[in-house]
């Protein structure tokens, strides 16, 4: 059966750090932007959470390049430089990109990212060369809140579709009908404190009296 | 070396194995990937079942190789502070350190040159320490920059044998329900913060405490604001509640710590054996049940009393735990409630909570104890932790080093980071006349920015910085040294005690220096050498990181340089005891604070707190956090670091804003009686009424104007100077905030 590899980012344990952000950086060389970044959801400003005091909440959505189904910014394309692999990675010839950029507003979720230095339009490769040869890719491997998956979408077997399933993983716009291979585990229902936990409880100590 | 996994790499590059010795704490592995000797990348270094690291970690490479590095000595020219500098030769600098030191040393005495250096590897550390006792010059103590209130506590308490005994709040295996004390691990301690959420996983309620609404708040199942400073009023409140419903954990109490104990009144020292009968021992008497008379607490048999008053020789004596009894009925929950603004319900909901869910962990962070009472807040947590049997046996193992080997030549005088002011200004307890900074960016990170910059600096004779860059530090020394990175020298990582690992770990050397950079082993051999310290670290690396494995310690046995070559490694099977203290107990009760009249943990208000007089001129309450973007000082100027936080911002919630006229992006003056810094408003919802916060680490040059630490102080708290160090409180801070106009 043909592979479809994808990630899974449990939105539970990511805490946005940004690890994921430098470590793409770091593993495709980009001095400025990167494949993954990092959104806050909650207030106005980054890190900045949304309610009021003290009912309030933050959540981080990293996103990269959703490798979609059908990719929008290859239809975009006219220079033919976005082609898409047979396990579902959707990559850039650099070779034939000639930075017009118009690829950028055709993707629903604006992972693509222009290089100025380079003059080419840059995004997550889902790091297919480690890929292809054994090793995951380098953000989930870094990622030090374990909150990133990597694995093959169509075998119903594997780990990151049990994440799928077991935790009710969403993707992002399915409006959009791209078909996207990052899906989201959401975060947990807060818990509260079962029963009374000794609340009715009588042994106290016997308080002296105040002097 | 065993990377511990498959590493995959270029053609043409090497992976080797190495450690950070970086002052964020965990000591993180690292797996540095080398091309024709330049450091092309990083990436975890695992220990055996864990390993990361973080965005700080793999931006090192741009640390490494950032164009403003210090590139080779440099001696002022101008005024200090001016930024003009000449270029001299390593000859040069280290002359000129040795006479002017020489000099010093003659008319003040050598106790006048003072040092101070942060966190790094063992063997540079163990040098430089080394090299100043054979000056017989004084070391300045530098935990007490915001790290050593809390440490006081568990120092008394648990006798620990590391700065910070997390350990005994936290190493559970399982732990059930997880409360955090004003500690934001998701930011600043990702192996602590994963042990967290492993625990969550696994189904563990976690609770935090903060009055700001931290990442690691926002991954709660409850997060409960407190008003900064009164964390010790709520853990009183809670014993109050377990104590009142009988929820105590008799049996650990009566076993494990002082709480059977009988006190004297009339001096509140523990009633000893040779107080009943003279000439006999120093043991501690209990009241014993069976025999209705005292006894030594390790008489077989004896049935201890944990609560009353007994009568012995006539004067009363009262249990520890009698007298903590006693102290918990002034905090009932409404009082605590009153003090610390959580609701009534929830302090007792939470005691309860806490009492019978075990294993319950406590995670105390650096933040709370930045109050200037931070030590009784560790210790009515520790206090809080000890009655309901909430801690933990495991994890109390150590690496005991060969640091006497460096020392051979002197010990230097030990002087806690806070009396240097005093010390500068007044002699007391040392003249220091020079000061010598080792990457520890001590006007930039230490309280009181103005005075250390008006007063202290123009007392010093002479000022020398080693450091990476032109730190703030840096910009006021007489001479620069360039020192290399981490990267660039081979030294010894020690775990520091947070709770991460207990692993031992080789710094190896991965790239040659850069540029005319020397590591601080180097500098202070070089030194030595000047000074006719005959044969004093004219060692190589290698054979001076062997003598200082070499300590024939239990805890090295079988550790060696070739084995820390293969993999990093853990103690050798060796434990300490589980509490090092006077009476091998947990002392909630300590003797040696009566005089402070702090021998049990009890509330006090916060110095600088919003119900003093001043607040009514400065009513808001300033925290300097830290964050992910930056350790302390460090990775401020890192460009990958800064696209994600570009600038300084004061963090303020909109209701404080719309009520002095401050729009979101404003420029604001911060400021009270001590200074003032200039920079933009960041409206955020997560700090509550009354607060304001500024993630720390950013330079003078980073703000409009001034600096975060011009508003902070140095005040020392006596107690905490009687244990161990005074801590500066950092977070006990009044401030007020005008518009300034458009940013």
């Amino acid at each position: 059966m043909a592979k479809r590899y994808g990630l899974v980012v449990d939105l539970e344990r990511c805490t946005g750090c940004h690890t994921c952000t430098i470590a793409c950086k770091v593993e495709n060389k980009m001095e400025v932007g990167s494949g993954v970044r990092v959104e806050t959801v909650g207030g106005t400003h980054r890190d900045s959470p949304a309610g009021k005091y003290p009912d309030l909440s933050i959540y981080y959505l990293p996103i990269a390049c959703m490798h979609c189904d059908q990719p929008p910014c290859r239809d975009a394309c006219h220079a033919e430089a976005i082609y898409q692999r047979p396990d579902g990675i959707v990559l850039i010839d650099e070779e034939k990109c000639d930075g017009c950029q118009e690829c950028l507003p055709a993707c629903p979720y604006q992972a693509l990212v222009y290089d100025p230095d380079r003059n080419v339009v840059r995004k997550c490769n889902l790091c297919f060369e480690r890929l292809d040869q054994g090793f995951e890719p380098f953000c989930a491997l870094c990622c030090g809140d374990q909150a990133i998956f990597w694995g093959d979408l169509a075998d119903p077997e594997s780990g990151v579709s049990q994440l799928i399933a077991q935790r009710s993983a969403y993707i992002l716009k399915p409006e959009k009908e791209t078909g996207p291979a990052i899906y989201y585990c959401p975060p947990v229902e807060r818990r509260q404190a079962k029963g009374t936990l000794g609340l009715d409880s009588k042994e106290g100590i016997k308080f002296p009296k105040a002097s | 070396m065993s990377l511990g996994r498959l590493v995959k790499a270029e053609p043409g590059e090497k992976v080797v194995r190495t450690a950070s010795p970086l002052a964020c704490g965990p000591g993180c592995g690292i797996l540095a990937h080398v091309k024709d000797g330049i450091l092309v990348k990083v990436e975890p270094g695992d220990f055996p079942g864990t390993g990361h690291v973080c965005a700080r970690g793999l931006s090192t490479v741009k640390l490494v190789y950032h164009p403003d590095r210090l590139k080779y000595p440099m001696k002022r020219q101008g005024a200090r502070g001016e930024g003009k500098w000449q270029r001299i030769s390593w000859d040069e600098a280290l002359d000129t350190i040795v006479q002017r030191h020489r000099e010093i040393s003659d008319r003040h005495g050598s106790s006048s040159l003072a040092l101070v250096m942060d966190l790094m590897g063992i063997l540079s550390t163990d040098a430089t320490l080394g090299f100043l006792g054979a000056c017989q010059g004084t070391f300045i103590l530098p935990a007490g920059c915001g790290d050593s209130a809390g440490p006081c506590a568990d120092r008394v308490c648990y006798g620990s044998p590391w700065w910070y005994g997390e350990d005994y709040t936290t190493q559970f295996e399982n732990p059930a329900f997880c409360l955090i004390w004003g500690n934001n691990p998701a930011e600043t301690d990702s192996f602590k913060w994963r042990r967290i959420m492993d625990a969550k996983e696994r189904g563990a309620r976690v609770v935090v405490f903060d009055p700001r609404f931290s990442t690691t708040a926002s991954k709660a199942d409850e997060y409960v604001p407190i008003r900064p400073g009164t964390d010790a009023a709520l853990a009183l409140g809670m014993m109050n509640v377990i104590l009142d419903r009988g929820l105590q954990d008799t049996s650990f109490i009566t076993k494990y710590t002082v709480g059977p104990f009988l006190v004297r009144s009339n001096n509140g020292m523990f009633l000893r054996e040779k107080d009943i009968a003279p000439g006999e021992s120093e043991k501690h008497m209990v009241w014993d049940t069976q025999t209705n008379a005292p006894q030594a607490y390790d008489m077989p048999e004896v049935a201890p009393a944990l609560t009353g008053v007994y009568r012995v020789k006539g004067e009363d004596c009262k249990t520890a735990f009698q007298l903590l009894v006693e102290l918990a009925q002034e905090y009932p929950p409404h009082r605590a409630s009153e003090i610390t603004g959580i609701p009534v319900d929830t302090i007792i909901r939470l005691a309860a909570e806490y009492a019978t869910t075990k294993p319950a962990a406590s995670f105390r962070g650096m933040g709370c104890q930045r109050t200037f009472h931070g030590d009784l807040t560790f210790h009515a947590i520790i206090t809080l932790a000890a009655i309901t049997g909430n801690i933990s046996f495991e994890g109390h193992s150590t690496f005991e080093l060969n640091h006497l080997a460096f020392l051979s030549r002197g010990i230097p005088n030990l002087m806690p980071l806070l009396q240097m002011y005093e010390a500068i200004l007044n002699g007391k307890p040392y003249p220091i006349r020079a000061l010598w900074m080792a990457r520890h960016n001590l006007i930039n990170q230490d309280p009181n920015f103005n005075k250390i910059t008006s007063e202290l600096v123009p007392r010093l004779e002479f000022i020398v910085v080693a450091d990476m860059f032109m730190t703030t530090s840096a910009q006021y020394a007489d001479i620069v040294l360039p020192v290399c990175s981490f990267y660039e020298c081979t030294d010894v990582v020690f775990p520091v005690g947070n709770g991460s690992h207990n692993y031992l770990q080789l710094q190896q050397k991965v790239i040659e220096p850069l540029y005319e950079s020397k590591s601080d082993l180097e500098i202070a051999a070089s030194l030595a050498k000047r000074m006719d310290m005959d044969g004093f670290l004219t060692e190589s690396e290698e054979e001076l990181i062997a003598l200082l494995l070499a300590s024939g310690h239990p805890s090295m046995e079988g550790i060696t340089l070739e084995k820390l070559k293969e993999s990093p490694l853990p103690p050798a099977t060796y434990s300490l005891p589980a509490f090092a203290t006077p009476s091998g107990r947990l002392e909630f009760y300590v003797e040696r604070l009566r005089d402070f009249g702090q021998e049990l943990p009890f509330y006090m208000e916060p110095r600088e707190s919003q119900r003093i007089p001043l607040a009514q001129k400065y009513p808001l309450s300033l925290l300097t956090t830290h964050t992910k973007y930056r350790t302390h000082s460090m990775f401020a100027n890192v460009p990958w670091l800064r696209e994600l936080d570009p600038e300084p911002t004061l963090e303020m919630n909109s209701a404080d804003a719309q009520a002095r006229g401050i729009q979101d992006g404003d420029l604001v003056r911060v400021f009270n009686d001590r200074g003032e810094v200039k920079l933009k408003v960041k409206l955020h919802q997560g700090v509550g009424a009354g607060l304001v916060n500024i993630c720390q680490g950013w330079s003078p040059g980073d703000y409009v104007e001034g600096s975060h630490q011009a508003l902070t102080h140095e005040t020392i708290n006596p107690a905490q100077q009687a244990i161990y160090e005074p801590n500066s409180a950092l977070y006990d801070v009044l401030v007020e905030v005008e518009p300034v106009g458009e940013a």
